[in-house]
């Protein structure tokens, strides 16, 4: 037993990390009391990486991608559907939470902040019909449901998402345009190296490509009819349906005026712990400063919201026994899937200054390894796991050798504030 | 300890490779192998456990 039955844990969030951080209070046998409060969706946590893949090509459905329980939640776990955190009290440990028009004031001993983040959608882009975002399976399926009268789509944004999209609706055999901000898909995320690769893959596959485009307006004609698109060059084009890639916006507004680091996702030390540290974050929200690249990111990937919530809730309970709570330095890891091809990588390209390229793999495909100072700070690959996985390990060990300076010592809550300015969101730098 | 994976649903993602490589290893036809079904040592057991509830398509399983 850990903690005492006196005690309540919040959990925000009720999508991978806010699942973890509740199975891993429950397997460490936590004796107190979980309040996981699970969001808007409504629904039981599921894998959200399939549905862009998967989900859209129809090789699986809402059922089974839901996330395995183990075990049944625990008779002191109470689950929150459809309800949300709505503010932190300034001053004290409690939250108002919300369903529906009822609302509920909950002292917490501990608040683990797993709210993710939201589709960006331009304002003047949103609610219009026949255009969609894609973050949650009720997106992926009202596209889904789209797909029936094989409409003409046209994806906006070369990203993960977008990337993804247009690979799954090619594979569906429906006619696509892709809309690239820069002049290569993925580059933002791969460099130009691999992101020429990726366009060459768009191209062979039947996908045509506006690069170093961006919508300036979108106009629908309603449920049914044409939605019309304005280019920044003055051009216009239409399509049966449109689907926006254009990243993604972290969601903790409600903890403004706290007196928490807000200036991109909720800032954190090495161990997941906020300046209040009985607030811990973890997933998509959390920017901490990474002990061994030595600067701050956040991660919007699948690996990592599984591994820092595991983390929080071991940096919670070494305070409460009086450990050195320890620092989060797992190596990013994230892959997508386009065209029956695996792109993987590892490691954080961010101020790279220089890249390798060979070939690796039975494929003979491209694989980029990404340096900083003489070091591999990150490496990626397509159907080379083996490749890319060996560098994992390389990249973690060198950089253990020799960290970069400027360190903070864990638990030191203060400890690398980001620069006036800094964005380090990847999704963000992947724009 | 004893792992198994369902090939039906193993998509060759990557993940337990990325927790436990010396369990898991995924060949260039993202054909997963498991190099080591019953491992002995308790840090490579709890990455194992660990692998399990992360595989983003569900396909491990474990019997303890």
């Amino acid at each position: 037993m850990v903690g005492d039955t006196s005690q309540t844990i919040v959990v925000a969030g009720g999508s991978l990390a806010g699942h973890t951080v509740v199975t891993e209070l429950e397997r460490r046998g936590f004796a107190g009391r979980i309040v996981w409060v699970r969001g808007q969706e409504g629904t039981a946590p599921y894998s959200r990486p399939a549905l862009s893949k998967e989900l859209i090509q129809g090789k699986v459905t809402a059922e089974t991608i839901r996330l395995p329980v183990q075990r049944p939640y625990g008779p002191r776990t109470r689950i929150m559907d459809g309800a949300v955190c709505a503010r932190l009290d300034p001053h004290a440990d409690r939250v108002l939470v919300t369903r529906a028009s009822r609302e509920e004031r909950i002292s917490f001993d501990a608040l683990f902040v797993c709210t993710g983040t939201n589709a960006r959608v331009p304002r003047a882009f949103a609610g219009l019909p026949g255009v969609h975002s894609l973050r949650t399976l009720a997106d992926a399926e009202r596209i889904k449901e789209r797909l029936a009268v094989r409409p003409r789509t046209v994806v906006v944004g070369a990203g993960l998402v977008g990337s993804e999209m247009a690979a799954s609706l090619r594979s569906c055999e429906l006619p696509v345009e892709l809309i690239v901000q820069g002049q290569l898909p993925m580059e933002a995320v791969f460099g130009a190296e691999l992101g020429r690769f990726c366009l060459e893959q768009h191209h062979a596959n039947g996908v045509t490509t506006r690069l170093g485009t961006t919508v300036t307006a979108l106009s629908s004609a309603g449920p049914r009819g044409p939605v019309t698109l304005t280019y920044d060059d003055g051009r216009e084009s239409t399509a049966d349906m449109v689907v926006l890639g254009l990243g993604a916006v972290t969601s903790c507004d409600w903890l403004d005026g706290c007196g928490l680091d807000l200036s991109d996702g909720l800032g954190c030390d090495e161990t997941l712990r906020t300046v209040r540290p009985n607030i811990l974050a973890a997933g998509d929200v959390a920017n901490w400063r990474h002990p061994l690249f030595g600067h701050r990111m956040r991660v919007e990937h699948w690996s990592n919201a599984s591994a820092q919530a595991r983390h929080a809730v071991e940096s919670w309970l070494a305070g409460q026994e009086d450990r050195r709570p320890p620092a989060f330095a797992d190596v990013p890891y994230f892959w997508s899937d386009q065209y029956g091809l695996k792109y993987q990588m590892v490691g954080h390209a961010r101020g790279h200054d220089e890249v390798h390229v060979e070939e690796a793999g039975a494929g003979g495909y491209p694989f980029v390894t990404y340096l900083r100072e003489g070091r591999i700070v990150a490496a990626a690959g397509v159907n080379a796991p083996r490749a890319v996985m060996r560098m994992k390990a390389r990249i973690q060990a060198e950089l253990a050798e020799a960290p970069s300076a400027g360190g903070s010592s864990a638990g030191d809550p203060s400890a690398g504030a980001p620069p006036a300015g800094e964005t380090t969101s990847e999704e963000v730098y992947a724009r | 300890m004893k792992i198994s994976v369902d090939r039906t649903l193993c998509d060759g993602n990557g993940v337990c490779m990325g927790i436990a490589p010396e369990v898991f290893d995924i060949d260039d036809d993202l054909n997963l192998h498991i190099v080591d079904e019953i491992p002995d040592d308790p840090a490579v057991q709890a990455q194992v456990r660990q692998s399990v509830t992360s595989c983003p398509v569900l396909a491990l399983s474990l019997e303890e």
